[in-house]
């Protein structure tokens, strides 16, 4: 603001914009801590380093040449039109894309440093460690606590399993609303009460990342806050990655957001490719590049 | 921006019709400015009465633009420049409706200091004041309108005779001398160099928001004081 002293001086006009942002968040995060419910200051890491990924589905190229570091216990948010590939992206991070016949990646995905798409990884341990929640909430057809135990099982879990559900369901702020019903179908909880029961049945396996392909789309606005305010409460534990088409949710929710577009190509096929990817307040009030600029504010070439 | 579809079409007529209400309560501002300080230099308290009431139309106007501005941010959540836009106008707006107050506080020194001695060099010094606050506010409204960057750096610099202005009036009131009807209308005349120094402020503000809105950057146009004894001492 101008000052209003009514002393006499010399003028200086100094703005912040020749302050560089900083363009390699890798140097950023190495930097940078982050404190604590318990006020300790922990520093941060990169759990996901993806380096020029293009992502094949046959010859077809889906997504090319993304580089996209994700930082622990953030939220880490990727937006952008319909076909522009975040979907395709969130499934490099647990490896979901092997199960798609003839699909393949170039470039690399590095989880702490080690690159997952290495043949001596396993991807089930993997996805034990990066669980998913997906669009539609998908309980298995058993009981809420079934549903919960059921990964701990399968990963020969020997301690008292009647704590890690309980735990897991108040970790998924679910606990009180289905103490009394734990034996009852987790097909008969509502939309955002099975999203929830989804992903307590992730926290049970004791993952480090939790990846989130649209969890909201299929629920009303009411619980889709409550998923909103869980993945809030759950990033002091896990580093997440969502998926959305909603911008103020991405908004709302995440700590970086990386914008996708897509080009399409003479013979049609469309690719996507990533634009921007910046912390999320500077995207949604100031965005770097023009085409981050005119998705966000309605205007599509 | 060929070819360019806007989907969001209903929410830009909407920030172009705030825009305007905005744009247009600086413009009246503006005038104000010009009568008020006419009213106070020639005594006329008729042209004061007539701030005073044209200030009534701000103070609508502003009520307005907040209902209008709530509606359009409840019903689109914009974001981008246009969520810039927003912050900037809701900004605006408050600089100036105050803008209009701080005019209907000349207007009212007009009558209040009816039929007291008058101190014509100080008179001369309130007018000067105003012919330097009046083309800082319309270079404003064009840096805005032009989206000027350069146009807008310029206000600091222009708003430092002002200020000059205004810490001089100090020295003017010790050499009035003690006639208490003349020491009464001096410092009413004070505080309309006080409200044209605070409206050169608001020109300069204004000329903040939009540097805001052209680069995304928060950026104070900062006045540096006299004391440079740090940058000149040998390190």
């Amino acid at each position: 603001m101008s000052m209003g002293d009514g002393t006499e001086g010399d003028f200086d006009m100094t703005t912040r914009q020749e302050q560089a942002r900083p363009t390699d968040i890798r140097v950023e995060v190495a930097a940078s801590g982050h404190t604590t419910e318990s006020g300790e200051v922990k520093p941060r890491s990169i759990v996901f380093d993806a380096s020029r990924l293009s992502v094949f589905y046959g010859d077809f190229r889906a997504v090319r040449d993304v580089d996209l570091p994700v930082i622990q216990n953030q939220i880490t948010a990727l937006i952008g039109p319909s076909g522009c590939g975040k979907s395709t992206v969130i499934r490099c991070f647990n490896r979901m894309n092997d199960l798609i016949n003839g699909a393949r990646i170039e470039g690399t995905v590095s989880y702490h440093g080690i690159d997952i798409y290495q043949d001596e990884v396993d991807p089930v341990e993997l996805r034990r460690r990066v669980g998913m929640v997906f669009q539609k909430p998908n309980p298995f057809p058993k009981s809420v606590y079934d549903n919960v135990a059921f990964g701990p099982r399968l990963g020969g879990f020997k301690g008292k399993m009647d704590d890690l559900v309980e735990e897991s369901l108040r970790r998924a702020a679910l606990w009180d609303e289905v103490k009394d019903k734990l034996d009852e179908s987790g097909m008969a909880l509502s939309g955002g009460q099975q999203q929830r029961l989804c992903i307590a049945r992730a926290i049970a396996t004791s993952p480090d990342v939790l990846l989130m392909d649209e969890p909201c789309s299929a629920l009303d606005p009411i619980a889709t806050l409550r998923i909103e305010e869980l993945m809030l409460d759950l990033k002091d534990d896990y580093t997440i990655i969502i998926v959305t088409h909603n911008m103020q949710q991405a908004a709302r929710v995440s700590d970086r957001t990386a914008f996708f577009s897509v080009k399409v190509s003479d013979e049609g096929q469309r690719t996507g490719y990533l634009v921007e990817f910046s912390p999320t307040e500077e995207l949604f009030t100031a965005p770097r590049e023009k085409q981050t600029e005119d998705y966000i504010t309605g205007r599509f070439g | 921006m060929t070819d360019v579809t806007d989907t969001n079409l209903h929410f830009h007529q909407g920030l172009d019709s705030l825009e305007h209400e905005v744009l247009g309560m600086v413009d009246r501002a503006e005038q104000m400015v010009a009568m008020a300080v006419d009213a106070v230099c020639t005594g006329d308290v008729d042209l004061a009465a007539q701030v005073i009431k044209l200030d009534d139309n701000i103070d609508r106007t502003y009520l307005e633009v907040h209902g209008h501005w709530t509606h359009l941010m409840a019903r689109f959540q914009p974001l981008g420049s246009d969520l810039r836009k927003m912050t900037v106008l809701l900004q605006l707006n408050q600089t100036f409706e105050r803008m209009g107050d701080q005019c209907v506080n000349i207007a009212k020194v007009t009558k209040l200091n009816e039929g007291l001695p008058r101190v014509e060099r100080m008179v001369e010094q309130i007018r000067e004041m105003g012919d330097l606050a009046r083309p800082m506010i319309r270079t404003a409204i064009e840096a805005y309108v032009r989206q000027d960057l350069e146009e807008a750096r310029l206000l600091p610099a222009m708003d430092q005779p002002v200020d000059r202005l205004n810490a001089n009036m100090y020295k003017e009131i010790i050499a009035v001398g003690s006639n208490p009807e003349m020491l009464e209308w001096a410092s009413k005349i004070m505080m309309v160099a006080r409200a044209l120094e605070r409206i050169g402020d608001q020109a300069v503000d204004f000329a903040e928001q939009t540097a805001y809105l052209i680069t995304g950057e928060r950026a104070e146009f900062v006045k540096v004081g006299l004391s440079r004894s740090v940058d000149d001492s040998p390190s």
